[in-house]
């Protein structure tokens, strides 16, 4: 059996958009998990159990699945894409924002921002969220040392 | 047993509390005749072959400051001298920590190795400095060397670790092993204050030192690593090789924004291979790691057991000085069989 675990919207329509792919390439679905009591902000977890496939088409599925914009957590328990939490202090606005995201993104997404400014002349903080392949989380964190040194951002991470 | 306690301090004085109040209980469970045959402080000594009278001592050095006026027994000699001339079985250190060089509790160490006896110490100092020295030294005169109170105060750690943990593998260990950031981290989360509040008001209540740096810096957790990476892990490191990062940036919006993610900030200090890190880092709100106020935790990754996770009070006299008699039973418990 292979294990598929997703991480999907809480909304109307989302599984179907995860398992329409799978029924299309003719493959059966011998269950799917809804993992709720790990919901976090907003997201759900859910696990699909397939029959056994051949790595070829199990890629070929993750592909598919990842195409239409679904997250595919773990692939047989194997950790393929986390979502890492950090929260970010310094002047977070002023050294240029923009470029601090597109830096992380070349590792990453930053799928969700937060920000507060108590006062102009402090430091400001910043929350993001960002999904990323475990592959490449030890150079996401090289990229996170590299702004924190350029532009005196302290990185608080979730891993 | 005999004993010197070298240090008579806070801890110091813990330690002898301890001793006095656990006296009978030691003589009805173990058969142990627990000694002390001297106490230094920098004034001198108070040494008695006999075994010091224990309230005369406290009550020396609370109205007069120096043991060296213990009635009668009262010297000035340099410690490492009376830890070489008097006989005793084992020698307790708790003198201040020291991060730059060890000093003076690295030499008292060696001196009570060099003249037969076994050593207890708080000590992180030396212990984060010279581990491998220290330890050499213990080998070469067959002694036992026991620290259980460097890290973690109460909170059982190394001896759990090496002992009850036998055979298990430690992976990682990862946790909150400095009392003082954690409360001052919990009040800012829960009363939205800024660190340089906090940090006064733990202060004025005597939960932070009236030089907090070591704390706040996250160098006394980072010296709190390297022993159990020594210790428990095998590793060859020094404070050294820490990667460091302190609590001073944190603000109480950080707080708030963790928080809205489901996270609260703490001080972790984390080994394992190839990492060895102290640093601000979110840690999930129902994660066993979340714990309040001053208290420590720390949790031990095994390849048998899996995890495994200690909560306990991080400082405190009493409380460290329960590690220290631990240390002391056990040596008993070693050295007594046949």
């Amino acid at each position: 059996m292979i294990l598929l675990d997703l991480e999907l919207k809480d909304s109307p329509g989302e599984l179907l958009k995860a398992l329409t792919p799978i029924s299309e390439m003719g493959i059966n679905i011998h269950s799917v998990i809804h993992l709720r009591e790990k919901k976090s902000d907003g997201k759900v977890p859910v696990r699909i159990v397939l029959e056994d496939l051949d790595e070829e088409t199990l890629e070929r599925i993750v592909e598919r699945l990842e195409e239409s914009g679904i997250v595919v957590t773990k692939v047989n328990n194997k950790v393929r894409k986390m979502d890492v939490d950090v929260v970010v202090i310094g002047h977070v606005v002023d050294t240029d924002i923009r470029d601090t995201i597109d830096r992380l993104n070349k590792y990453g997404l930053v799928v969700d921002l937060d920000l507060t400014m108590p006062h102009p002349f402090k430091e400001s903080s910043a929350r993001m969220r960002i999904v990323v392949d475990s592959k490449n989380l030890e150079d996401l964190c090289r990229e996170m040392e590299k702004l924190s040194k350029e532009k005196d951002l302290l990185f608080i991470k979730s891993f | 047993m005999r004993v010197i306690l070298v240090g008579f301090g806070v801890i110091g004085r813990g330690v002898i509390k301890v001793i006095k109040k656990k006296r009978e209980y030691l003589k009805k469970k173990y058969g142990m005749d627990l000694k002390v045959v001297a106490i230094c402080d920098s004034s001198g000594a108070a040494i008695d072959e006999k075994g010091l009278d224990l309230d005369l001592a406290l009550e020396v050095k609370k109205k007069r400051g120096r043991i060296s006026e213990y009635p009668g027994k009262g010297v000035t000699l340099p410690v490492t001298e009376v830890i070489r001339s008097v006989e005793s079985d084992v020698l307790i250190e708790v003198t201040p920590t020291n991060l730059e060089d060890g000093e003076p509790a690295r030499t008292y160490i060696i001196e009570g190795f060099k003249s037969g006896k076994h050593v207890i110490t708080a000590n992180k100092g030396p212990l984060a400095l010279y581990f491998q020295e220290l330890m050499s030294y213990a080998r070469r005169y067959n002694r036992i060397f026991r620290y259980e109170a460097s890290v973690g105060g109460a909170m059982p750690i190394i001896n759990l670790a090496r002992e009850t943990l036998a055979g298990n593998e430690i992976i990682e260990i990862k946790g909150i092993l400095n009392g003082t950031t954690n409360y001052i981290l919990t009040k800012m989360e829960r009363e939205k204050l800024d660190f340089d509040t906090v940090l006064k008001e733990a202060q004025e209540l005597g939960i932070a030192e009236t030089n907090p740096y070591q704390d706040i810096s996250g160098l006394d957790t980072a010296a709190k690593i390297v022993i159990l990476a020594n210790s428990i892990m095998n590793m060859k490191v020094t404070i050294r090789d820490v990667k460091i990062e302190g609590i001073t940036r944190i603000t109480p919006e950080a707080l708030t924004m963790a928080n809205k993610g489901g996270y609260t900030i703490k001080l972790i200090g984390e080994v394992k291979r190839n990492k060895l890190e102290v640093g601000p880092k979110l840690i999930p709100l129902d994660d066993p790691l979340n714990v309040k106020g001053s208290l420590n935790v720390a949790k031990l990754y095994t390849d048998l057991a899996k995890e495994v996770i200690v909560v306990g009070r991080g400082a405190g006299s009493i409380e460290t000085s329960s590690a220290i008699l631990s240390d002391i039973i056990n040596i008993y418990l070693q050295t007594s069989k046949g």
